[in-house]
């Protein structure tokens, strides 16, 4: 079952490979790093200028980028208390009591080893669990890979949290979204209007950037932030090797946080933020001395840190084995695969083993980089960029946005199209509809339609088709479940109140 | 105080309620000359997403009574309808005058717009951006860009 894992790695070492893992990583700091930015966005970006790439070339930015970008969140947390991702909100209580007390630089090093520990937990539990659970998913047919889809979707709206009549509404439309164009079977027009650029569907990569990247774009442009400047002379850093000693103590909170990271990033829509929270929760309930805790105490940065990152690889557990991703950047990545003509879900592993075994080799990687490119001279260089101006970056963006999404047919149709998909994300972020679900619903839904008809002709029609083997039933046990659970919970706790 | 009959119809949840059904209803149209098989999943998906704003749009509604006035999108509209509008500009000036042109203006433009008001480093920032695209794009890559309808081409 392993061999596979080890047969990929004289891959992931050619040059070409790694330096996509370097270049991730450098750039995702650099992303993390300036609030209002993030990995989910920056990976959105990116995904329509790897057409012309390797697989491998392609993830290796990404999960750099994506092991990067939850670091360099921090680096806005601890200097300014501005968190540059919400992953990083966390950081903020003792990171910046810290830079005030002029151990800014120390509460950098900190973040920068516990990040790339969490993530080196997060990579290999993504190692050890991802292929044992794609065997068994080998074994669906049409009827269980359907209600696969179904609970997928289930559970990132109704596990997000919020509005579930948002969430439901959110993967309606990305569900509407993924029927437009042909009909996978027949071949007759849906809602193509005559638009022969319809005929194909609408590109993930056209929803994605629409979705993620234009709503920061705007809020760049909509509130001009002042950082008063950072002067990253003023970090007190030394080298990190001599302060590694310093942080020996901490490794109690760097097992118990990544066990919370990997936990809570293989739950659908939970997410670092969550993650964070927990961990800093749970060391600070165990630490002799809870008082100091928010006055700068540099264990509850490694405490944040290290889940954060603890949930990146993992959240690909579910997506990269059953098409579920655990969070939003992991739903971004699928789309990241479909551009490659990679389908996550079980058959990944028998077609692809050297990408999808790579792409693990690539998330390790990423984050043992963590430390030698975010380390005390590459810190200070990072805290810099916060002083870049935000409406340039902003126009700077919409530029990539548009060269990235024009690139992938070579017309402006699908600019437009981004466009109008801008509009709307922004209004559901305003309105506080979660997007993982649109996303999930443009990726799921024409798989699980394709699968739901094939049922159905196997079945001659019949529905009880869908109900008539043990895992189907079990998947729709745990639709229900999951859908019924948070209410019932929500009762049980108000009750036990009231009592 | 309660909401006056014309705010409680202008709430942003009330009118993306509003606006859903509409759409919902305009594509629920061509499906019914569609086979049904195949218009199966886009039904029900319009029918479910139809149902789904009537919910919202009742527990919107609801809130007037109860709840605290409904938040605006945003605090400050003119910026977002100026930046949402520079980039449509952005996009329809790429198609009709071409790409290199819109971008060199683009940049500096809306950097200046939203409050970077220093010539030096929005040219500096210009050329490096621009450059680097042509570099990488045109130059190493062969990368056709639009060079703009109105030329003709």
């Amino acid at each position: 079952m392993y061999t596979d894992l080890l047969h990929a790695l004289p891959d992931v070492l050619a040059w070409t490979n790694f330096a996509a893992v370097v270049i991730g990583v450098i750039a995702g700091i650099v992303v993390g790093a300036m609030p209002g930015l993030s990995a989910t966005m920056a990976i959105s970006v990116l995904v329509p200028f790897t057409f012309g790439l390797e697989p491998l070339v392609a993830l290796g930015l990404m999960a750099g980028i994506y092991n990067g970008a939850m670091y360099g969140g921090a680096i806005p947390a601890v200097l300014l208390r501005i968190p540059g991702t919400p992953a990083a909100v966390a950081t903020t209580f003792d990171g910046y009591p810290m830079a005030q007390k002029g151990e800014g630089g120390f509460a950098l090093q900190v973040a920068v080893v516990s990040s790339s520990i969490g993530g080196i937990a997060s990579a290999f539990a993504l190692m050890l669990l991802a292929p044992p659970l794609s065997k068994v998913t080998l074994l669906f047919g049409p009827s269980e890979v359907f209600w696969v889809a179904v609970f997928g979707l289930a559970s990132i709206i109704f596990l997000l949290g919020g509005n579930p009549v948002k969430g439901l509404i959110s993967a309606g439309f990305g569900v509407f979204v993924s029927v437009i164009g042909s009909d996978p079977i027949y071949g007759n027009d849906r809602f193509t209007f005559g638009q022969l650029e319809m005929l194909d569907g609408i590109n993930i990569v056209i929803l994605l950037v629409g979705l993620y990247a234009l709503p920061p774009v705007i809020d760049l442009l909509e509130t001009p932030l002042k950082t008063d400047g950072v002067n990253s002379s003023k970090l007190g850093t030394e080298s990190i090797w001599k302060a590694l000693p310093r942080m020996k103590s901490y490794w109690k909170t760097w097992l118990r946080g990544s066990l919370i990271g990997i936990w809570i990033g293989i739950l659908p829509g939970a997410g670092g933020s969550m993650a964070a929270f927990m961990s800093y929760n749970e060391a600070r309930r165990a630490s002799k001395h809870p008082e100091t805790w928010g006055e700068g105490e540099p264990e509850g940065v490694a405490a944040a840190e290290v889940a954060n990152n603890a949930d990146t690889a993992s959240a690909l557990i579910p997506a990269l084995t059953l098409g579920i991703p655990g969070t939003a950047v992991a739903a971004v990545m699928l789309g990241g695969l479909l551009v490659h003509g990679l389908q996550p879900g079980p058959m990944l592993f028998r077609d692809n083993p050297d990408i999808v075994f790579g792409f693990m080799w690539q998330f390790l990687f990423g984050a043992i980089l963590l430390v030698l490119l975010g380390g005390s001279l590459a810190t200070n260089s990072f805290a810099r960029l916060l002083n870049l101006p935000r409406p340039l970056l902003g126009s700077v963006i919409i530029v990539l946005m548009l060269i990235g999404v024009y690139s992938i047919h070579g017309r402006m149709f699908d600019v437009y199209l981004m466009l109008g998909f801008g509009a709307i994300g922004w209004v559901m972020d305003r309105l506080k509809f979660p997007l993982p679900p649109v996303v999930l619903g443009l990726i799921l839904g024409g798989f699980a339609e394709e699968n739901l008809r094939l049922a159905l002709r196997i079945g001659r029609g019949d529905p009880t088709i869908l109900f008539q083997n043990t895992t189907s039933l079990i998947l729709v046990a745990l639709t229900i479940a999951v859908v019924v659970g948070p209410t019932l919970k929500k009762r049980f706790v108000d009750s036990r109140k009231a009592a | 105080m309660p909401e006056s009959r014309k705010s409680r119809l202008t709430r942003p949840e009330t009118l993306t309620a509003l606006g859903i059904i509409v759409v919902a209803v305009g594509f629920l149209i061509p499906t019914f000359e569609m086979r049904a098989i195949s218009a199966l999943l886009p039904a029900a998906m319009l029918i479910a997403l139809i149902v789904l704003s009537v919910f919202l749009l009742i527990s919107d509604q609801r809130k007037v009574s109860t709840g605290p006035d409904a938040k605006p999108m945003t605090q400050s509209p003119k910026r977002v309808v100026g930046a949402f509008l520079l980039v449509v500009a952005y996009a329809l000036a790429t198609d009709f005058i071409g790409f290199y042109v819109s971008t060199a203006v683009t940049i500096p433009l809306v950097a200046w717009l939203f409050g970077y008001r220093s010539p030096l480093g929005l040219l500096i920032a210009t050329v490096i951006v621009v450059g680097t695209i042509w570099a990488i794009f045109d130059f190493g890559m062969s990368q056709e860009f639009p060079s703009g309808r109105l030329w003709g081409r």
